[in-house]
């Protein structure tokens, strides 16, 4: 079921990335766990869509990548916000409430 | 800005790629660790929660596709590594590549070659502005449609009378003897009207065109105008502009130098470049009634310019009325109308059917190729079934594996159409220098750019259409289903392959037995021509031309005499003689004929051929005199008027009568007075000697003495004991000894007329018997292949029927029917096809008809005999299979 939710709102994963990396570095698990926190579970990111979503997004400029430590002490490549991806996350914050508003009053208006 | 930060990503990424590829490749693992020590905190063992790590994950190498995706450059990146790795893979499989790479190089190169000699002779343009409006205008008789060339009077009718030409012109070729420094030179020229140059619309580089008034003759003391060809112009003038305006002595008359064409222009077009151009006015002048008088005699070349938008339809209407109107005019002439033919086509002339056949046959040659390509690459990719189901379930997609598969294909035939065009313009260089000196254009003939783009066309097309079927059919594949390895024995895919194999088999066969019955046709029909008697024993003939005095000028009878002797006298030559029109050459005078007793008004009369010879040239060319006598000294001027008739005008004017002592008469009165041309008396009854080719039929012909009937310049021949070449250099002393203003011309041996004969017939058989050579091989190779394909595909099958009793016999049956079959519907097919395809064979056969039965039953079964044999040896090799081993296979 996970994945056919995902399938639908593949659109919004950038939108995820971006937020789940708006307060801190993550490495790729991190950024899957975290997206399924602030979902409450709505959400599982699959490796498959993850990381060609991370390296499109790097290669936009959003995103940079070192190799640090995990919490526990193992390799893992962070991630980290860049600032064009910071000024994306705005822009796309702003698109989606009015999106979303104008869906919502939509959907009521019948 | 993003335009810099994509082009650093994209040299990155090209650069560093192994970098890249390892990096990713860490941060899955990490991913897959990580994840998994968070299911271990939950409780669950480190080994299940590996375990469900990676499950979770997904393939590592899908993954990891699934990025090279996203990143900048990756289809070029994937460009390259599909070149790289098709590469690599025909590398590994040689055979295949160079199997296929030779095919397709033999159909492009066939088919490039062909379509550039068919391009230069027959369409591309003339090289005059307004090319596509020049019209060849025919006279021909209204009954039997032959005939071309029209007479002077009716010329100037239809100039004046038409309305949908800008302009028309007439003109002939004709030699001229330049008498200058040193030796008398013999120079190929044109007697022309004088707008032919405005018509087709060229200027001379120096001095100016002919004035309309040049068509008539000069004044009794006056000179003629000429016009010279840019080369004589460099060879004898030395490119001294002061040539303009000086007078030049041709065949002893003055002529005035006008004008100097410009390099390269040429008209008429013909075997040897035109030197010179005069006027009409040459034909017009002299005593007794001049040619441009006569509106019976029929021989200048009529063109026109077309009015801009005007049709040939139209056209041809408008002349056909006045034609008509014209024969009505004079009826003492019989009926004639016109033939209007475009001038590029009426150019390619004796070639056209030939180029017709040989570029349908190259066709066939091409398709047959196509198929045999797609049933390389469709047997290639089955053999690859697994290696692509693998890459399926590595995580390729399926645009992925088609596009890697085109990509070898595409490898593939551009390799064959490079080779093939090279093969082309080396095939041209052949066929330009073995093309038949009857051919006109042979300098427009090359591969140019459009030809070259042809090629590239050609061989991107194949490698696309047929790359791109089987790609599809083998990117549709049931994964489980080819991973089980069993896939060639379960499923209704295997047979549909196998099936739409059969179905290319099917169409090689057909093309194959098309190009098989046509070449044994050609074939048969070239050895009837080689066997052909032409009524003369070629061996050993020397011929030249050679201009004798006119009565008026001398005594032509005298001057043979005295000629011949010296001749006769060189040791070695047997026998000389002289005619006014050669054996095969087809260049015989054609005149009307009048039986005794049968009087007939001139415009109903019969036509034979009319030649004029000297004594001994019977016994010069060993043609046989059947009845009657020879020529003797006796039949001069002055005495009883003769004629020696060939067997066919006796068949066809006397029947059932001895003709011998009959009398007929010729229209050609040559060395007689004005007046109705004397009664002939039938003396001899010769063989036929073929007189316009090796495929003509014999005409009835007349042979009057030369002495009664004298025409300049005449042929010589001289019978020799040894090789006639030879002899040449000596009789030109000889002749140097006895005058010095005639040279000897168009040297040539009677065998080499005799080859010319059969160059264009030897030219069409041999390419069409090289293309049914390869196609046949190429329907050996789909056979086969299919069988191999089906046998390997049955090997499981065939153990089993082994184990089960089945014998060798019944194993081998029941393979080579599954080459045999689609093999002989083809062939079925094919006699159905070359039933229709021969007839544009018809007018290229001697000796036997477009669908000569014997023939049409030998090819077929000889097909199946070849598809017999080609589908043996997978046949032996499955019989001799051994049960256990082939049980085990797989």
């Amino acid at each position: 079921m996970a994945q056919t939710r995902t399938d639908i709102l593949q659109g919004t994963l950038d939108l995820l990335i971006l937020q789940a990396l708006a307060l801190e570095e993550l490495h790729g698990m991190g950024i899957a766990r975290r997206i399924g926190q602030m979902t409450q579970g709505a959400f599982v990111v699959k490796a498959g869509s993850l990381f060609p979503a991370l390296h499109r997004m790097e290669e936009a400029g959003w995103l940079t990548s070192f190799w640090g430590e995990s919490a526990t002490n193992r390799r893992a490549k962070f991630y980290r916000l860049t600032k064009l991806g910071k000024r994306q996350l705005d822009t796309e914050t702003k698109d989606w409430e009015r999106i979303s508003v104008a869906i919502s009053q939509a959907l009521r208006s019948t | 800005m993003w335009i810099f930060r994509q082009l650093f990503n994209f040299c990155k990424n090209l650069l560093r790629k192994q970098r890249l590829d390892e990096d990713l490749d860490l941060e899955i693992r990490s991913y897959v660790e990580l994840s998994a020590e968070e299911k271990t905190t939950l409780g669950v063992s480190p080994e299940q929660a590996r375990i469900q790590a990676e499950l979770e994950t997904g393939g590592l190498e899908q993954i990891k596709e699934g990025v090279r995706d996203v990143r900048v450059g990756a289809t070029i990146d994937r460009l390259l590594q599909d070149i790289r790795y098709g590469s690599r893979l025909l590398w590994k499989n040689l055979a295949y590549a160079a199997l296929t790479v030779t095919t397709v190089a033999l159909g492009i190169g066939a088919t490039t070659a062909i379509f550039s000699v068919v391009d230069g002779v027959m369409f591309k343009s003339l090289p005059f502005p307004n090319a596509a409006r020049l019209v060849r205008v025919r006279s021909v008789f209204t009954a039997t449609r032959r005939g071309d060339v029209a007479s002077y009077p009716d010329f100037l009718d239809w100039r004046a009378r038409n309305h949908v030409f800008d302009a028309l012109a007439a003109f002939r070729t004709g030699d001229f003897t330049l008498a200058g420094r040193g030796e008398p030179e013999r120079l190929h020229g044109a007697v022309v009207s004088a707008r032919l140059f405005s018509l087709l619309g060229v200027s001379p580089a120096i001095g100016r065109s002919f004035l309309p008034q040049e068509d008539h003759p000069a004044a009794a003391d006056g000179a003629n105008a000429v016009v010279l060809s840019h080369a004589l112009w460099q060879r004898d003038f030395g490119s001294d502009p002061a040539v303009i305006g000086r007078t030049i002595r041709l065949d002893g008359q003055p002529f005035t130098v006008v004008g100097v064409m410009p390099p390269k222009f040429e008209y008429p077009i013909d075997a040897a470049p035109v030197e010179l151009w005069t006027t009409i006015a040459v034909d017009a002048g002299g005593g007794g009634m001049p040619m441009t008088d006569q509106r019976g005699a029929h021989y200048l070349d009529v063109i026109g310019l077309l009015k801009p938008g005007v049709q040939l339809r139209e056209a041809f209407a408008e002349m056909a009325q006045i034609a008509g109107n014209l024969s009505k005019e004079h009826p003492e002439n019989k009926p004639r109308t016109v033939q209007l033919v475009p001038e590029v086509q009426e150019l390619a002339g004796p070639l056209r059917t030939p180029l017709l056949v040989l570029m349908g046959a190259v066709v066939c040659v091409l398709l047959i190729v196509c198929v045999n390509v797609a049933n390389l690459l469709t047997a290639q990719g089955s053999r690859r079934y697994k290696e692509i189901a693998v890459r399926f379930a590595m995580g390729a997609n399926r645009a992925r594996v088609v596009c890697q598969l085109l990509t070898e294909n595409l490898i593939l035939s551009l390799l064959g159409g490079g080779l093939g065009l090279t093969l082309a313009i080396a095939m041209v260089k052949i066929l330009v220098r073995i093309m038949p000196a009857q051919a006109p254009r042979f300098n427009n003939i090359s591969v140019d750019g459009r030809l070259i783009g042809f090629a590239l066309f050609i061989s991107l097309f194949s490698g696309i259409l047929f790359g791109l079927a089987p790609a599809f059919r083998t990117s549709n594949i049931d994964l489980t289903e080819s991973l089980k390895e069993n896939w060639a024995r379960s499923g209704s895919d295997g047979k549909a392959h196998a099936r739409f194999r059969g179905l290319l088999v099917g169409i090689q066969a057909a093309l194959a037995v098309v190009l098989l019955l046509g070449a044994t046709l050609l074939l048969q029909s070239f050895v009837h021509l080689t066997r052909v008697d032409p009524g003369f024993d070629p061996h050993d003939v020397l011929t030249f031309q050679l201009n004798t005095p006119t009565p008026n000028a001398g005594d032509p009878a005298a001057f043979f005499r005295e000629f011949a002797a010296r001749v006769k006298s060189v040791p070695g030559v047997v026998s000389v003689s002289a005619a006014a029109s050669l054996p095969l050459t087809g260049d015989s005078m054609k005149s009307s004929v009048e039986i005794e007793g049968h009087p007939t008004p001139p415009g109903s009369r019969s036509t034979a051929d009319f030649n004029s010879v000297e004594t001994g040239y019977f016994r010069a060319l060993d043609s046989a005199i059947i009845r009657g006598r020879d020529f003797t000294a006796h039949d001069s001027a002055k005495a009883t008027p003769v004629v020696i008739v060939n067997r066919t005008f006796a068949q066809q004017f006397f029947p059932n009568e001895n003709p011998i002592g009959k009398h007929i008469r010729p229209g050609i009165g040559n060395g007689y007075g004005p007046g109705e041309p004397p009664m002939r008396e039938i003396v001899g009854i010769i063989q036929d000697v073929k007189q316009s080719g090796l495929q003509a039929e014999a005409a009835p012909e007349m042979y009057a003495p030369l002495a009664q009937s004298p025409f300049s310049p005449v042929f010589f021949v001289v019978r020799t004991a040894t090789d006639p070449r030879g002899y040449a250099g000596i009789i030109r002393r000889q002749l140097g000894s006895l005058e010095k203003t005639e040279p000897m011309y168009h040297i040539e041996t009677l065998d080499e007329y005799f080859q010319e004969a059969l160059s264009i017939p030897r030219l069409v058989t041999l390419l069409l018997s090289a293309f049914a050579v390869v196609a046949v091989l190429l329907a050996c190779m789909g056979v086969y292949g299919v069988v191999s394909y089906v046998t390997a595909q049955r090997t499981h099958e065939i153990g089993i029927r082994m184990a089960l009793g089945s014998r060798k016999l019944e194993i081998m049956r029941l393979i080579l029917t599954e080459g045999l079959r689609p093999a002989i519907a083809g062939t079925l097919a094919g006699i159905a096809i070359s039933l229709k395809a021969t007839a544009l064979l018809s007018s290229l056969l001697y000796g036997l008809t477009p669908t000569d039965p014997l023939t049409f039953c030998a090819i077929p079964l000889l097909m199946t005999g070849i598809a017999l044999m080609a589908s043996y040896l997978p046949a032996r090799r499955a019989a001799n299979l051994d049960p256990m081993q082939s049980l085990r296979y797989e």
